[in-house]
Protein backbone atom coordinates (compact mmCIF):
# COMPACT_ATOMS: atom_id res chain seq x y z
CA UNK A 1 0.00 0.00 0.00
CA UNK A 2 1.22 3.58 -0.53
CA UNK A 3 1.03 6.43 1.20
CA UNK A 4 0.81 8.82 -1.21
CA UNK A 5 -0.73 8.04 -4.27
CA UNK A 6 0.80 7.10 -7.21
CA UNK A 7 -0.51 10.17 -9.29
CA UNK A 8 2.33 9.94 -11.86
CA UNK A 9 0.81 7.13 -13.14
CA UNK A 10 -2.94 8.02 -13.86
CA UNK A 11 -2.82 8.56 -17.50
CA UNK A 12 -6.36 11.10 -16.96
CA UNK A 13 -4.22 12.87 -14.25
CA UNK A 14 -1.21 13.26 -16.34
CA UNK A 15 -3.03 14.17 -19.52
CA UNK A 16 -4.77 16.93 -17.07
CA UNK A 17 -1.38 18.45 -16.15
CA UNK A 18 0.05 19.42 -19.60
CA UNK A 19 -3.35 21.77 -19.86
CA UNK A 20 -3.46 24.86 -18.87
CA UNK A 21 -5.58 24.36 -16.02
CA UNK A 22 -3.40 20.99 -15.26
CA UNK A 23 -0.39 22.81 -15.20
CA UNK A 24 -2.00 25.85 -12.66
CA UNK A 25 -2.87 23.26 -10.73
CA UNK A 26 -0.03 20.97 -10.19
CA UNK A 27 1.76 25.21 -9.51
CA UNK A 28 -0.45 24.95 -6.88
CA UNK A 29 -0.32 21.83 -5.32
CA UNK A 30 3.77 22.47 -5.63
CA UNK A 31 3.30 25.34 -3.59
CA UNK A 32 0.97 24.19 -0.82
CA UNK A 33 3.30 21.43 -0.44
CA UNK A 34 6.20 23.82 0.14
CA UNK A 35 4.30 25.77 2.85
CA UNK A 36 3.55 22.56 4.28
CA UNK A 37 7.29 21.70 4.71
CA UNK A 38 7.81 25.39 5.86
CA UNK A 39 10.20 26.07 3.16
CA UNK A 40 11.36 29.96 3.26
CA UNK A 41 11.47 30.99 -0.49
CA UNK A 42 8.13 28.87 -1.10
CA UNK A 43 7.25 31.78 -3.68
CA UNK A 44 10.45 32.56 -5.43
CA UNK A 45 10.80 28.81 -6.11
CA UNK A 46 7.16 28.57 -6.93
CA UNK A 47 7.70 31.85 -9.17
CA UNK A 48 10.88 30.19 -11.35
CA UNK A 49 9.16 26.45 -11.62
CA UNK A 50 5.95 28.76 -13.17
CA UNK A 51 7.99 30.36 -15.57
CA UNK A 52 9.45 27.08 -16.54
CA UNK A 53 6.13 25.17 -16.75
CA UNK A 54 4.47 27.79 -19.04
CA UNK A 55 7.65 28.29 -20.88
CA UNK A 56 9.58 25.04 -21.09
CA UNK A 57 11.32 26.25 -24.08
CA UNK A 58 13.23 28.41 -21.88
CA UNK A 59 14.50 26.41 -19.51
CA UNK A 60 18.04 26.83 -19.04
CA UNK A 61 17.52 30.67 -19.15
CA UNK A 62 15.13 30.07 -16.01
CA UNK A 63 17.61 28.78 -14.66
CA UNK A 64 20.11 31.07 -15.46
CA UNK A 65 18.08 33.58 -13.70
CA UNK A 66 17.08 32.02 -10.62
CA UNK A 67 20.90 31.19 -10.23
CA UNK A 68 20.98 34.77 -10.06
CA UNK A 69 18.32 35.80 -7.86
CA UNK A 70 19.36 33.53 -5.31
CA UNK A 71 22.80 34.64 -5.55
CA UNK A 72 21.70 38.41 -5.19
CA UNK A 73 18.88 38.18 -2.84
CA UNK A 74 19.50 34.92 -0.07
CA UNK A 75 22.78 34.16 -0.85
CA UNK A 76 23.99 32.89 3.02
CA UNK A 77 26.06 29.92 1.82
CA UNK A 78 28.40 32.69 1.04
CA UNK A 79 29.52 33.15 4.51
CA UNK A 80 30.33 37.03 4.32
CA UNK A 81 29.95 37.20 8.36
CA UNK A 82 33.01 35.37 8.72
CA UNK A 83 35.43 37.93 5.99
CA UNK A 84 33.56 40.63 7.36
CA UNK A 85 35.19 39.66 11.00
CA UNK A 86 38.39 39.49 9.48
CA UNK A 87 38.13 42.58 7.74
CA UNK A 88 37.26 43.83 10.94
CA UNK A 89 39.75 42.46 12.86
CA UNK A 90 42.40 44.11 9.90
CA UNK A 91 41.12 47.51 10.27
CA UNK A 92 39.40 47.87 7.16
CA UNK A 93 36.34 48.51 5.92
CA UNK A 94 33.03 47.15 6.50
CA UNK A 95 30.75 49.11 5.35
CA UNK A 96 29.24 50.00 1.56
CA UNK A 97 33.18 49.34 -0.11
CA UNK A 98 33.48 45.81 1.64
CA UNK A 99 30.16 44.48 -0.41
CA UNK A 100 31.42 46.38 -3.48
CA UNK A 101 34.98 44.17 -2.83
CA UNK A 102 33.34 40.99 -2.55
CA UNK A 103 31.11 41.45 -5.52
CA UNK A 104 34.19 42.50 -7.11
CA UNK A 105 35.83 38.92 -5.85
CA UNK A 106 32.55 37.31 -6.83
CA UNK A 107 32.49 38.13 -10.32
CA UNK A 108 36.38 38.14 -10.79
CA UNK A 109 36.08 34.33 -9.24
CA UNK A 110 33.19 33.63 -12.07
CA UNK A 111 35.25 35.28 -14.78
CA UNK A 112 37.96 33.32 -14.38
CA UNK A 113 36.00 30.10 -13.80
CA UNK A 114 34.53 30.67 -17.02
CA UNK A 115 37.81 31.37 -18.75
CA UNK A 116 39.00 27.97 -17.70
CA UNK A 117 35.81 26.28 -18.95
CA UNK A 118 36.35 27.82 -22.33
CA UNK A 119 40.03 27.13 -21.96
CA UNK A 120 38.81 23.53 -21.38
CA UNK A 121 37.00 23.15 -24.25
CA UNK A 122 39.06 24.44 -26.28
CA UNK A 123 42.63 23.66 -25.75
CA UNK A 124 41.65 20.00 -24.86
CA UNK A 125 45.01 18.29 -24.93
CA UNK A 126 46.94 20.47 -22.52
CA UNK A 127 47.03 18.64 -18.73
CA UNK A 128 44.70 21.68 -17.17
CA UNK A 129 42.31 20.58 -19.85
CA UNK A 130 42.67 16.90 -19.11
CA UNK A 131 42.46 17.20 -15.50
CA UNK A 132 40.65 20.18 -15.09
CA UNK A 133 38.93 19.29 -11.23
CA UNK A 134 42.45 18.55 -10.00
CA UNK A 135 43.46 22.03 -10.68
CA UNK A 136 40.65 23.32 -9.52
CA UNK A 137 40.82 21.21 -6.11
CA UNK A 138 44.53 21.66 -5.66
CA UNK A 139 44.38 25.46 -6.62
CA UNK A 140 41.69 25.97 -3.88
CA UNK A 141 43.63 24.23 -0.88
CA UNK A 142 46.98 25.90 -1.98
CA UNK A 143 44.97 29.22 -1.82
CA UNK A 144 43.62 27.99 1.59
CA UNK A 145 46.66 26.95 3.10
CA UNK A 146 48.35 30.03 2.34
CA UNK A 147 45.75 32.03 3.73
CA UNK A 148 46.09 29.78 6.97
CA UNK A 149 50.05 29.82 7.28
CA UNK A 150 51.26 33.01 5.48
CA UNK A 151 51.83 36.26 7.30
CA UNK A 152 49.13 37.99 5.52
CA UNK A 153 48.14 41.27 6.81
CA UNK A 154 45.38 44.17 6.00
CA UNK A 155 43.59 44.40 2.35
CA UNK A 156 45.58 41.20 1.32
CA UNK A 157 44.27 38.95 3.96
CA UNK A 158 40.16 40.60 3.40
CA UNK A 159 40.89 39.71 -0.03
CA UNK A 160 42.28 36.49 0.27
CA UNK A 161 39.60 34.79 2.76
CA UNK A 162 36.93 36.42 0.48
CA UNK A 163 38.28 34.55 -2.56
CA UNK A 164 37.91 31.91 -0.53
CA UNK A 165 34.71 32.33 1.10
CA UNK A 166 33.36 32.74 -2.26
CA UNK A 167 35.39 29.73 -3.81
CA UNK A 168 34.35 26.92 -1.17
CA UNK A 169 30.63 26.76 -1.43
CA UNK A 170 30.98 26.81 -5.66
CA UNK A 171 34.14 24.21 -5.81
CA UNK A 172 31.95 21.52 -6.59
CA UNK A 173 29.84 23.12 -8.68
CA UNK A 174 32.71 24.49 -10.48
CA UNK A 175 34.00 20.88 -10.98
CA UNK A 176 30.82 19.47 -11.98
CA UNK A 177 31.45 22.52 -15.07
CA UNK A 178 34.60 21.84 -15.87
CA UNK A 179 33.95 18.46 -16.24
CA UNK A 180 30.59 19.00 -18.38
CA UNK A 181 33.30 21.25 -20.42
CA UNK A 182 35.57 18.74 -20.88
CA UNK A 183 32.91 15.77 -22.44
CA UNK A 184 32.32 15.46 -25.45
CA UNK A 185 28.97 17.31 -25.84
CA UNK A 186 29.41 20.73 -23.69
CA UNK A 187 26.69 22.47 -22.33
CA UNK A 188 26.91 26.11 -23.77
CA UNK A 189 29.35 28.18 -21.57
CA UNK A 190 26.31 31.03 -21.55
CA UNK A 191 23.91 28.46 -19.85
CA UNK A 192 26.31 27.11 -17.45
CA UNK A 193 25.72 29.41 -15.07
CA UNK A 194 22.32 28.37 -14.32
CA UNK A 195 23.60 24.25 -13.52
CA UNK A 196 26.00 26.31 -10.85
CA UNK A 197 24.21 26.55 -7.14
CA UNK A 198 21.01 25.96 -9.05
CA UNK A 199 17.88 27.79 -8.00
CA UNK A 200 16.94 24.52 -6.40
CA UNK A 201 19.32 24.59 -3.97
CA UNK A 202 17.61 27.36 -2.56
CA UNK A 203 17.72 26.37 1.41
CA UNK A 204 19.62 23.46 1.39
CA UNK A 205 22.98 25.18 2.53
CA UNK A 206 24.85 22.02 1.56
CA UNK A 207 28.33 22.64 -0.81
CA UNK A 208 27.22 19.65 -2.19
CA UNK A 209 25.29 19.50 -5.57
CA UNK A 210 22.17 18.17 -5.79
CA UNK A 211 21.78 16.61 -9.20
CA UNK A 212 25.12 17.28 -9.84
CA UNK A 213 25.74 19.29 -13.18
CA UNK A 214 25.07 20.33 -16.64
CA UNK A 215 25.93 16.62 -17.94
CA UNK A 216 23.68 14.63 -15.82
CA UNK A 217 20.79 16.96 -15.80
CA UNK A 218 20.88 17.23 -19.65
CA UNK A 219 20.54 13.26 -19.43
CA UNK A 220 17.41 13.38 -17.28
CA UNK A 221 15.71 16.07 -18.34
CA UNK A 222 12.06 15.88 -19.38
CA UNK A 223 11.88 15.62 -23.42
CA UNK A 224 8.20 15.54 -24.26
CA UNK A 225 4.84 17.53 -22.40
CA UNK A 226 3.92 14.08 -20.59
CA UNK A 227 7.19 13.53 -19.63
CA UNK A 228 7.00 16.95 -18.01
CA UNK A 229 3.76 16.31 -16.13
CA UNK A 230 4.98 12.65 -15.16
CA UNK A 231 8.35 14.51 -13.36
CA UNK A 232 6.54 17.23 -11.92
CA UNK A 233 3.92 15.08 -10.68
CA UNK A 234 6.88 13.24 -8.69
CA UNK A 235 8.19 16.41 -7.35
CA UNK A 236 4.46 17.02 -5.83
CA UNK A 237 4.26 13.37 -4.77
CA UNK A 238 8.18 13.64 -3.37
CA UNK A 239 7.15 16.77 -1.31
CA UNK A 240 4.14 15.30 0.35
CA UNK A 241 6.30 12.29 1.46
CA UNK A 242 8.84 14.91 2.72
CA UNK A 243 6.00 16.10 4.57
CA UNK A 244 4.94 12.73 6.25
CA UNK A 245 8.55 12.09 7.11
CA UNK A 246 8.92 15.50 8.63
CA UNK A 247 6.33 15.14 10.58
CA UNK A 248 7.63 11.73 11.97
CA UNK A 249 10.97 13.85 12.50
CA UNK A 250 9.00 16.25 14.87
CA UNK A 251 7.14 13.46 17.11
CA UNK A 252 10.56 11.08 17.29
CA UNK A 253 12.23 14.30 17.98
CA UNK A 254 9.74 15.43 20.69
CA UNK A 255 9.59 11.01 21.95
CA UNK A 256 13.09 11.09 22.58
CA UNK A 257 14.04 14.38 24.44
CA UNK A 258 10.64 16.47 24.87
CA UNK A 259 9.47 19.59 24.12
CA UNK A 260 6.41 22.00 23.45
CA UNK A 261 4.44 22.77 21.08
CA UNK A 262 2.03 26.02 21.14
CA UNK A 263 -1.29 24.13 19.68
CA UNK A 264 -0.91 21.54 22.34
CA UNK A 265 0.12 24.12 25.24
CA UNK A 266 -3.34 26.08 24.24
CA UNK A 267 -5.46 23.22 23.47
CA UNK A 268 -4.63 20.61 26.68
CA UNK A 269 -2.29 23.21 28.86
CA UNK A 270 0.50 20.27 28.09
CA UNK A 271 4.00 22.34 28.81
CA UNK A 272 6.51 19.67 28.32
CA UNK A 273 5.42 16.62 26.26
CA UNK A 274 5.76 12.96 27.38
CA UNK A 275 9.22 11.70 25.68
CA UNK A 276 11.95 8.89 27.27
CA UNK A 277 14.29 11.83 28.14
CA UNK A 278 17.31 10.78 25.67
CA UNK A 279 19.95 13.13 25.49
CA UNK A 280 21.21 14.88 22.58
CA UNK A 281 24.83 13.51 21.42
CA UNK A 282 26.31 16.73 22.31
CA UNK A 283 25.39 16.61 26.27
CA UNK A 284 26.10 12.75 26.24
CA UNK A 285 29.42 14.71 25.26
CA UNK A 286 29.62 16.72 27.65
CA UNK A 287 28.95 14.35 30.26
CA UNK A 288 31.83 11.81 29.17
CA UNK A 289 34.31 14.68 28.81
CA UNK A 290 33.63 15.29 32.48
CA UNK A 291 34.44 12.02 33.39
CA UNK A 292 30.51 11.31 33.59
CA UNK A 293 29.02 8.00 31.92
CA UNK A 294 25.41 7.55 31.10
CA UNK A 295 22.90 4.40 32.00
CA UNK A 296 22.90 1.89 29.10
CA UNK A 297 19.91 2.44 28.06
CA UNK A 298 20.32 6.04 27.63
CA UNK A 299 23.50 5.70 25.75
CA UNK A 300 22.34 3.30 23.54
CA UNK A 301 19.25 5.37 22.79
CA UNK A 302 21.34 8.53 21.99
CA UNK A 303 22.87 6.83 19.69
CA UNK A 304 19.78 5.17 18.04
CA UNK A 305 18.07 8.87 18.18
CA UNK A 306 21.12 10.80 16.58
CA UNK A 307 21.15 8.40 13.68
CA UNK A 308 17.45 8.89 12.52
CA UNK A 309 17.66 12.09 13.55
CA UNK A 310 20.19 12.45 11.04
CA UNK A 311 18.98 10.31 8.43
CA UNK A 312 15.39 12.25 8.22
CA UNK A 313 16.47 15.86 8.56
CA UNK A 314 19.05 14.91 5.08
CA UNK A 315 15.78 13.23 3.92
CA UNK A 316 14.10 16.23 4.69
CA UNK A 317 16.56 18.95 3.12
CA UNK A 318 18.08 16.90 0.31
CA UNK A 319 14.45 15.94 -0.95
CA UNK A 320 12.64 18.59 -0.82
CA UNK A 321 15.60 20.29 -3.22
CA UNK A 322 15.11 17.43 -5.38
CA UNK A 323 11.62 17.92 -5.72
CA UNK A 324 12.37 21.56 -6.75
CA UNK A 325 14.34 19.99 -9.29
CA UNK A 326 11.88 17.80 -10.55
CA UNK A 327 9.76 20.52 -10.93
CA UNK A 328 12.08 22.20 -13.11
CA UNK A 329 11.50 19.18 -15.52
CA UNK A 330 14.75 17.16 -14.92
CA UNK A 331 14.00 13.33 -14.01
CA UNK A 332 16.67 13.47 -10.77
CA UNK A 333 17.10 10.55 -8.33
CA UNK A 334 16.44 11.19 -4.86
CA UNK A 335 18.90 12.10 -2.08
CA UNK A 336 17.76 9.73 0.16
CA UNK A 337 16.30 6.87 -0.76
CA UNK A 338 15.23 3.45 1.39
CA UNK A 339 18.16 3.22 3.42
CA UNK A 340 17.15 1.19 6.01
CA UNK A 341 16.73 -1.88 3.30
CA UNK A 342 20.56 -1.36 2.73
CA UNK A 343 22.20 -4.64 2.80
CA UNK A 344 26.04 -3.57 2.43
CA UNK A 345 27.87 -0.73 3.50
CA UNK A 346 28.26 0.45 0.04
CA UNK A 347 24.55 0.10 -0.48
CA UNK A 348 23.81 2.07 2.51
CA UNK A 349 26.24 4.76 1.30
CA UNK A 350 24.95 4.88 -2.08
CA UNK A 351 21.15 5.23 -0.44
CA UNK A 352 22.23 8.06 2.41
CA UNK A 353 23.31 10.79 0.85
CA UNK A 354 23.67 10.00 -3.17
CA UNK A 355 24.21 13.59 -4.45
CA UNK A 356 27.24 13.03 -1.81
CA UNK A 357 28.41 9.72 -2.74
CA UNK A 358 28.23 10.71 -6.45
CA UNK A 359 30.92 13.73 -5.85
CA UNK A 360 33.34 11.45 -4.00
CA UNK A 361 32.23 8.52 -6.89
CA UNK A 362 33.46 10.95 -9.63
CA UNK A 363 36.15 12.98 -8.53
CA UNK A 364 38.04 11.04 -6.31
CA UNK A 365 36.71 7.12 -7.00
CA UNK A 366 37.57 7.11 -10.76
CA UNK A 367 40.29 8.97 -11.46
CA UNK A 368 42.14 6.96 -9.33
CA UNK A 369 40.01 3.83 -10.17
CA UNK A 370 41.08 4.25 -14.08
CA UNK A 371 45.07 5.43 -13.51
CA UNK A 372 46.07 2.81 -10.48
CA UNK A 373 47.32 -0.42 -9.49
CA UNK A 374 45.32 -1.45 -12.57
CA UNK A 375 47.35 -4.85 -12.60
CA UNK A 376 46.18 -5.87 -8.94
CA UNK A 377 42.18 -6.21 -9.17
CA UNK A 378 41.28 -6.76 -5.25
CA UNK A 379 44.15 -3.63 -4.68
CA UNK A 380 42.84 -1.12 -6.99
CA UNK A 381 39.34 -1.20 -5.62
CA UNK A 382 40.61 -1.13 -2.76
CA UNK A 383 42.62 2.24 -3.01
CA UNK A 384 39.87 3.86 -5.10
CA UNK A 385 37.50 3.29 -2.22
CA UNK A 386 39.60 5.18 0.16
CA UNK A 387 41.17 7.70 -2.50
CA UNK A 388 36.82 8.16 -2.05
CA UNK A 389 35.67 7.98 0.99
CA UNK A 390 38.93 8.48 3.34
CA UNK A 391 40.63 11.22 1.17
CA UNK A 392 37.66 12.91 -0.26
CA UNK A 393 35.63 12.72 2.37
CA UNK A 394 38.28 14.80 4.71
CA UNK A 395 39.35 17.02 1.77
CA UNK A 396 35.61 18.21 1.26
CA UNK A 397 34.44 18.78 5.01
CA UNK A 398 37.96 20.88 5.21
CA UNK A 399 37.13 22.99 2.29
CA UNK A 400 33.69 23.02 3.61
CA UNK A 401 34.71 23.97 7.14
CA UNK A 402 36.86 26.90 5.70
CA UNK A 403 35.98 28.68 8.97
CA UNK A 404 38.55 26.89 11.09
CA UNK A 405 41.49 27.82 9.25
CA UNK A 406 40.26 31.47 10.03
CA UNK A 407 40.04 30.91 13.57
CA UNK A 408 42.92 28.98 14.16
CA UNK A 409 45.27 28.56 11.18
CA UNK A 410 45.57 25.93 8.78
CA UNK A 411 47.73 23.35 11.00
CA UNK A 412 45.63 23.74 14.12
CA UNK A 413 42.68 23.21 11.79
CA UNK A 414 44.15 19.88 10.62
CA UNK A 415 44.52 18.91 13.70
CA UNK A 416 41.12 19.48 14.74
CA UNK A 417 40.09 17.15 12.46
CA UNK A 418 41.14 14.21 14.26
CA UNK A 419 37.66 12.84 14.74
CA UNK A 420 36.62 13.18 11.30
CA UNK A 421 40.01 11.73 10.11
CA UNK A 422 39.29 8.72 12.35
CA UNK A 423 35.68 8.64 11.14
CA UNK A 424 36.75 8.52 7.36
CA UNK A 425 39.27 6.08 7.67
CA UNK A 426 36.63 3.50 9.45
CA UNK A 427 34.27 4.57 6.70
CA UNK A 428 36.53 3.69 3.97
CA UNK A 429 38.19 0.94 5.08
CA UNK A 430 34.93 -0.70 6.01
CA UNK A 431 33.62 -0.02 2.61
CA UNK A 432 36.24 -1.18 0.91
CA UNK A 433 36.06 -3.97 2.39
CA UNK A 434 32.33 -4.35 1.98
CA UNK A 435 33.18 -3.52 -1.81
CA UNK A 436 35.63 -6.64 -1.88
CA UNK A 437 33.10 -8.85 -0.40
CA UNK A 438 30.40 -7.74 -2.61
CA UNK A 439 31.71 -8.84 -5.67
CA UNK A 440 32.94 -11.93 -4.68
CA UNK A 441 29.66 -12.81 -3.39
CA UNK A 442 26.73 -11.46 -5.10
CA UNK A 443 23.71 -13.92 -4.63
CA UNK A 444 20.52 -13.77 -3.59
CA UNK A 445 20.04 -13.87 0.12
CA UNK A 446 16.60 -15.56 2.29
CA UNK A 447 14.69 -13.06 4.34
CA UNK A 448 16.26 -13.58 7.18
CA UNK A 449 19.61 -13.04 6.07
CA UNK A 450 18.58 -10.02 4.30
CA UNK A 451 17.13 -8.62 7.38
CA UNK A 452 20.28 -9.58 9.68
CA UNK A 453 22.35 -7.65 6.93
CA UNK A 454 20.30 -4.61 6.68
CA UNK A 455 20.16 -4.49 10.70
CA UNK A 456 24.33 -4.96 10.82
CA UNK A 457 24.84 -2.06 8.41
CA UNK A 458 22.62 -0.11 10.21
CA UNK A 459 24.43 -0.80 13.40
CA UNK A 460 27.51 0.03 11.98
CA UNK A 461 26.51 3.33 10.75
CA UNK A 462 24.42 4.56 13.93
CA UNK A 463 27.97 3.69 15.72
CA UNK A 464 30.12 5.50 13.03
CA UNK A 465 27.80 8.42 12.90
CA UNK A 466 28.89 9.58 16.76
CA UNK A 467 32.96 10.22 15.35
CA UNK A 468 31.04 12.41 12.71
CA UNK A 469 30.45 15.52 14.82
CA UNK A 470 29.19 18.69 13.46
CA UNK A 471 30.65 21.18 15.93
CA UNK A 472 34.08 19.57 16.53
CA UNK A 473 34.47 20.27 20.03
CA UNK A 474 35.53 17.30 21.65
CA UNK A 475 39.04 15.00 21.16
CA UNK A 476 38.87 11.82 19.71
CA UNK A 477 39.66 10.40 23.31
CA UNK A 478 36.18 11.81 24.38
CA UNK A 479 34.72 9.84 21.28
CA UNK A 480 36.18 6.90 22.15
CA UNK A 481 35.35 6.42 25.11
CA UNK A 482 32.04 7.59 24.89
CA UNK A 483 31.86 4.54 22.26
CA UNK A 484 33.70 1.78 24.91
CA UNK A 485 31.33 2.66 27.24
CA UNK A 486 28.66 1.52 25.13
CA UNK A 487 30.12 -2.16 25.00
CA UNK A 488 30.75 -1.88 28.82
CA UNK A 489 28.02 -3.75 31.30
CA UNK B 1 26.42 -7.30 -34.25
CA UNK B 2 28.49 -9.63 -31.94
CA UNK B 3 29.82 -6.42 -29.76
CA UNK B 4 26.26 -4.85 -29.47
CA UNK B 5 24.83 -8.32 -28.04
CA UNK B 6 28.18 -9.01 -26.12
CA UNK B 7 27.27 -5.42 -24.32
CA UNK B 8 23.66 -6.29 -24.08
CA UNK B 9 24.03 -9.75 -22.17
CA UNK B 10 26.82 -8.21 -19.92
CA UNK B 11 24.51 -5.67 -19.06
CA UNK B 12 21.67 -7.94 -18.26
CA UNK B 13 23.96 -10.45 -15.92
CA UNK B 14 25.27 -6.89 -14.21
CA UNK B 15 21.47 -5.86 -14.28
CA UNK B 16 20.78 -9.54 -12.63
CA UNK B 17 23.34 -9.41 -10.17
CA UNK B 18 21.28 -6.69 -8.32
CA UNK B 19 17.68 -8.47 -8.51
CA UNK B 20 16.85 -6.47 -11.68
CA UNK B 21 15.22 -8.18 -14.50
CA UNK B 22 13.29 -5.90 -16.04
CA UNK B 23 14.02 -5.45 -19.56
CA UNK B 24 15.53 -2.29 -21.87
CA UNK B 25 16.06 -0.82 -24.59
CA UNK B 26 19.63 -0.58 -26.46
CA UNK B 27 18.76 3.59 -26.08
CA UNK B 28 17.70 3.48 -22.45
CA UNK B 29 19.29 4.67 -19.95
CA UNK B 30 20.49 2.65 -16.74
CA UNK B 31 23.10 4.61 -14.68
CA UNK B 32 21.23 8.57 -15.29
CA UNK B 33 17.62 6.63 -14.41
CA UNK B 34 19.40 4.88 -11.74
CA UNK B 35 19.05 0.91 -12.47
CA UNK B 36 23.01 1.28 -12.48
CA UNK B 37 24.84 2.85 -9.78
CA UNK B 38 27.85 4.94 -10.51
CA UNK B 39 29.50 2.41 -8.77
CA UNK B 40 28.19 -0.45 -10.41
CA UNK B 41 29.81 0.96 -13.57
CA UNK B 42 33.47 0.03 -12.55
CA UNK B 43 31.93 -3.68 -13.59
CA UNK B 44 31.59 -2.03 -17.02
CA UNK B 45 34.95 -0.57 -17.45
CA UNK B 46 36.93 -3.58 -16.49
CA UNK B 47 34.79 -5.39 -19.18
CA UNK B 48 35.30 -2.91 -21.79
CA UNK B 49 39.34 -2.27 -20.33
CA UNK B 50 39.57 -6.30 -20.48
CA UNK B 51 37.82 -7.41 -23.49
CA UNK B 52 38.21 -4.35 -25.89
CA UNK B 53 41.85 -2.57 -24.49
CA UNK B 54 39.88 0.46 -23.61
CA UNK B 55 42.18 2.54 -21.34
CA UNK B 56 39.96 5.71 -19.77
CA UNK B 57 43.10 7.19 -18.32
CA UNK B 58 44.49 7.83 -21.37
CA UNK B 59 41.18 8.65 -23.56
CA UNK B 60 39.26 10.45 -20.83
CA UNK B 61 36.51 9.50 -18.53
CA UNK B 62 32.69 10.34 -18.96
CA UNK B 63 29.95 8.43 -17.35
CA UNK B 64 27.42 9.39 -19.90
CA UNK B 65 29.35 7.51 -22.60
CA UNK B 66 28.34 3.98 -20.55
CA UNK B 67 24.95 5.13 -19.45
CA UNK B 68 23.35 2.68 -22.76
CA UNK B 69 24.03 0.13 -24.98
CA UNK B 70 23.87 2.67 -27.92
CA UNK B 71 26.22 5.06 -25.72
CA UNK B 72 28.88 2.13 -25.26
CA UNK B 73 28.60 0.94 -28.92
CA UNK B 74 29.40 4.89 -30.20
CA UNK B 75 32.40 4.60 -27.52
CA UNK B 76 33.87 1.69 -28.90
CA UNK B 77 32.87 3.25 -32.48
CA UNK B 78 35.16 5.85 -31.61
Amino acid sequence: MNIIPQVDTYPRVVSFCQTTAGKAATLAAFAATLILNRVGPWIALTMVAAVITFFPARRRLMLSLGALYWLIFDHGWLRVDITRQIAKAEGQRTDWAFALMAGIVLVGVFCGIAAFVHHVRVQRLSFSSRRPVLVLVCGFFAVLMAAGTLPLHGLARVLVWLLISVLAPYLWFFAYALTDAASKTPERLEVQFGFIRPFWMGEFGSFVPIAKGAAYLRKVEAKTPKDFAIVQLKAVKLLMWVFVLKSLEWVFDRAMHGGTNHLLQRLFQVNNLPNLGIPTLAAAYQQTAAGGRLPLPLAWGCVTANFVEALLSLYVVGNVAVACCRMAGFHALRNTYRPFQSQTLVDFWNRYYYYFKELLVEFFFFPCYLRYFKKHPRLRLFAATISAATAGNLLYHFGRDYSNVAEVGFWKAVSRFEVQATYALFLGVSIGISQLRNRRERKAMSLPRRVFASATVILFYALLQTFDPEDRVYPLSVHVTFLWNLVQP
Amino acid sequence: VADRVAIREFLQALLRNIDDTEGFSDSDSLIASGRLQSIDTLEVVLFLEENYAIDFAERGFDLNELDSVDAIMTLLGN
